[in-house]
């Protein structure tokens, strides 16, 4: 009934001409979206010289051999691992943290919840990028910088707001009187989050790590101010050595961009369902 | 159960809890902020902070040099491109797509939404290196243009010597390649008609296409987008990559808010003989007031802070034209002598600006949002 009455309806409105708009309007920005990504890839496994020759063909002679020369010169086996660190690391750093204060702000009443809870909405609206200069001279000011420490840090400290904000709502929604008879049957809070709200805010927890793995695998401008070592630096600070005096190389930088965009492009195609959910639900700026 | 205890009890689990989350959120967000309200204010020049050369306070000397400074307005005339870019060109096409997709006037709903969402899931670093190369003079856009100004002199010079019949090379034919290449014969003559009557006739016994391949080489220039490094076109580019990344982003948020929506309501409406336009108009737009202001506020605070993609593009080159305020600050800080009350005071001066902008959506849409939750 209501699929019949909304073609009718639509039939009604602009009919063929509407309907043949709205599919030219989204082959055209589809194409526009995918091409360019499609036109990378393919590059990235011509010679620069053939590249040089022809950029719109399909490669004549593919080769492996730019992706052995990025992946050698951009230090990427040492990048790969700690940007996994880095992304594992902060992740359950920021779902961990938010749920603990998600729950004492949800469930423990204090005259400090209020205070506490807004500082923490006002930051949702600070963004750390404005803050680099300052976050650059306190790392050196307490000597982490260039430690993976001040990375973890930082980047937990950037997904706090939003992953306390979404943790403490979720957590409102459980149950009182499950957490009260747990409290009469005198379990501690630490044995009330590990048993009740842990295992109950596992949609919260996913939300959140979806949002922040994309986020904290892609970030680059904090990292670039935190450390300078090669053994610490992540993916996309090795992808930027291909910018400048290498950007000629086109192979190797194409491959070099490749191997930065794959992995994220899977762990979308997996999760593309939660991503989206997540996405819509961490949209709460202010 | 002692009530008095369990009082206790629960003052000390509750900031046991919350211990962690504020002591970093103190150290990344509000210990930055006054630092940077302090060196702002001072005449800190790097070194040790503490123990080192003293420093001390020197007013408003800061925020007055960079009001004085005309990179300063430059950059933030850029920001405001990429502020409007955002909002008056992410929001309504992504509202675009959402809508076609969720009024199914399209078949394959996933489809559309996913492919669309792609590039925001790919580093900027990624993105800006990418179009870097596409927008480059050694890139597909320029290929595109030479081989297309290429063939199109090439046939016009076949139609020339097909005209001519066999090599009778005559000062009518020179003259008229000569023509054809416009100002670019000067460039290589002196005295054009003999010159190149000698060079043509110089290719006689050879195949005519070689000769049309090399007078190609000789009178077709380069393109090149040169229209990128004009101060008013520079953040074109750029605005066309924002664009490119995060408008899947907004459909992806207006289409989730739309299927909110009580379909119930949009069938009455069509039972009583309204529109698609009216629907769209009186049901669909002010049920998403909320998640358009929003999104509004998402796309101000983060075309502020962007800084990634245009370090990646241009690097706010060629000659600082599209510099925005996170990349004037970051080269205030980190480029020959650094100035670190000035970036200071430049860092402060956006987490103003922002909040500035965020207030006046708010504003405004009190004064004619819809009544949305």
């Amino acid at each position: 009934m209501t699929e019949e009455l909304r073609t009718t309806a639509l039939g009604r409105a602009g009919g063929r001409f509407a309907k043949g708009l709205a599919y030219a309007i989204m082959i055209v920005f589809t194409a526009m979206t995918l091409y360019p990504i499609f036109w990378l890839i393919m590059n990235s496994f011509k010679a620069t010289r053939e590249f040089q020759v022809s950029q719109l063909a399909l490669p004549k002679e593919p080769t492996l051999a730019n992706y052995a020369g990025a992946w050698e010169m951009g230090d990427f086996a040492l990048l790969f691992p700690n940007s996994l660190v880095y992304t594992v690391g902060a992740t359950v750093g920021i779902v961990v943290v938010s749920l603990l204060a998600g729950f004492a702000f949800a469930k423990i009443g204090s005259r400090a919840t209020k205070p506490l809870y807004n500082a923490f909405i006002i930051g949702i609206l600070i963004t750390a990028q404005s803050l680099m200069i300052p976050l650059f001279l306190e790392v050196n000011l307490l000597g982490i910088y260039n430690t993976r420490l001040a990375v973890l840090l930082v980047y937990i400290g950037t997904g706090l707001p939003l992953g306390v904000y979404l943790a403490t709502e979720y957590i409102k929604s459980i149950p009182n009187a499950l957490i009260e008879s747990a409290r009469i049957d005198g379990a501690g809070f630490f044995r009330i989050f590990w048993k009740i709200v842990l295992p109950m805010s596992m949609p919260v927890a996913i939300t959140l790590s979806i949002l922040n793995i994309s986020n904290i695998w892609n970030e680059f401008a904090l990292i670039n101010i935190l450390v300078s070592k090669t053994e610490l630096k992540s993916l996309p600070l090795g992808i930027f050595k291909f910018s400048g005096s290498l950007s000629t190389d086109y192979g190797k930088q194409f491959a070099a961009l490749t191997i930065g965009m794959v992995p994220m492009l899977l762990f979308y195609i997996v999760f593309r369902k939660q991503i989206t959910k997540g996405v819509a639900a961490g949209a709460v700026k202010g | 159960m002692n009530r008095l205890r369990t009082r206790g009890e629960e003052t000390r689990a509750y900031w046991a809890l919350v211990l962690p989350a504020f002591s970093i959120y103190l150290l990344v967000m509000a210990f930055p902020i006054v630092l940077s309200v302090v060196l702002s204010l001072s005449d800190y020049d790097g070194g040790k902070m503490f123990g080192g050369e003293p420093w001390g306070f020197a007013g408003f000397r800061s925020y007055a040099r960079v009001f004085a400074d005309p990179y300063f307005w430059n950059a933030l005339k850029n920001n405001a491109f990429i502020v409007l870019i955002s909002v008056f060109g992410q929001l309504p096409l992504g509202f675009v797509f959402a809508y076609i997709i969720y009024r199914k006037i399209v078949k394959w709903p996933g489809f559309w939404q996913g492919v669309l969402y792609v590039p925001n899931i790919i580093s900027v670093i990624v993105v800006g290196l990418l179009w870097q190369t596409i927008f480059s003079p050694n890139g597909p856009i320029a290929e595109v243009m030479n081989s297309m100004a290429r063939s199109g002199f090439q046939s016009k010079l076949e139609a020339l010597f097909s005209g001519s019949g066999g090599f009778a090379v005559t000062d009518d034919l020179v003259r008229r390649i000569l023509d054809l290449a416009g100002p670019a014969a000067s460039e290589w003559f002196t005295d054009p008609v003999p010159e190149l009557k000698d060079l043509i006739l110089s290719y006689e016994g050879a195949p005519r296409a070689e000769l049309i391949g090399d007078l190609c080489n000789l009178f077709v220039a380069r393109w090149s987008p040169e229209f990128l490094s004009k101060p008013n076109l520079a953040m074109m580019p750029i605005m066309f990559v924002i664009l490119w990344m995060y408008t899947g982003m907004y459909l992806i948020l207006f289409l989730a808010n739309m299927q909110k929506i009580d379909t119930q309501i949009i069938e009455a409406a069509r039972i009583d003989g309204a529109s698609e336009w009216q629907v769209m108009r009186f049901v669909i737009l002010p049920a998403l007031s909320g998640t358009i202001v929003n999104s509004a506020i998402l796309a101000i605070s983060g075309s502020l802070s962007s800084f990634s993609l245009i370090f990646a593009m241009t690097g706010g080159g060629p000659s600082r034209v599209t510099e925005i305020l996170s990349i004037y600050m970051y080269n205030n800080a980190f480029l020959g002598r650094p100035n670190l009350p000035l970036a200071n005071a430049i860092s402060l001066i956006m987490v103003v600006i922002s909040f500035l902008l965020i207030g006046l959506t708010k504003a405004v849409e009190k004064r004619y949002g819809g009544k949305e939750d």
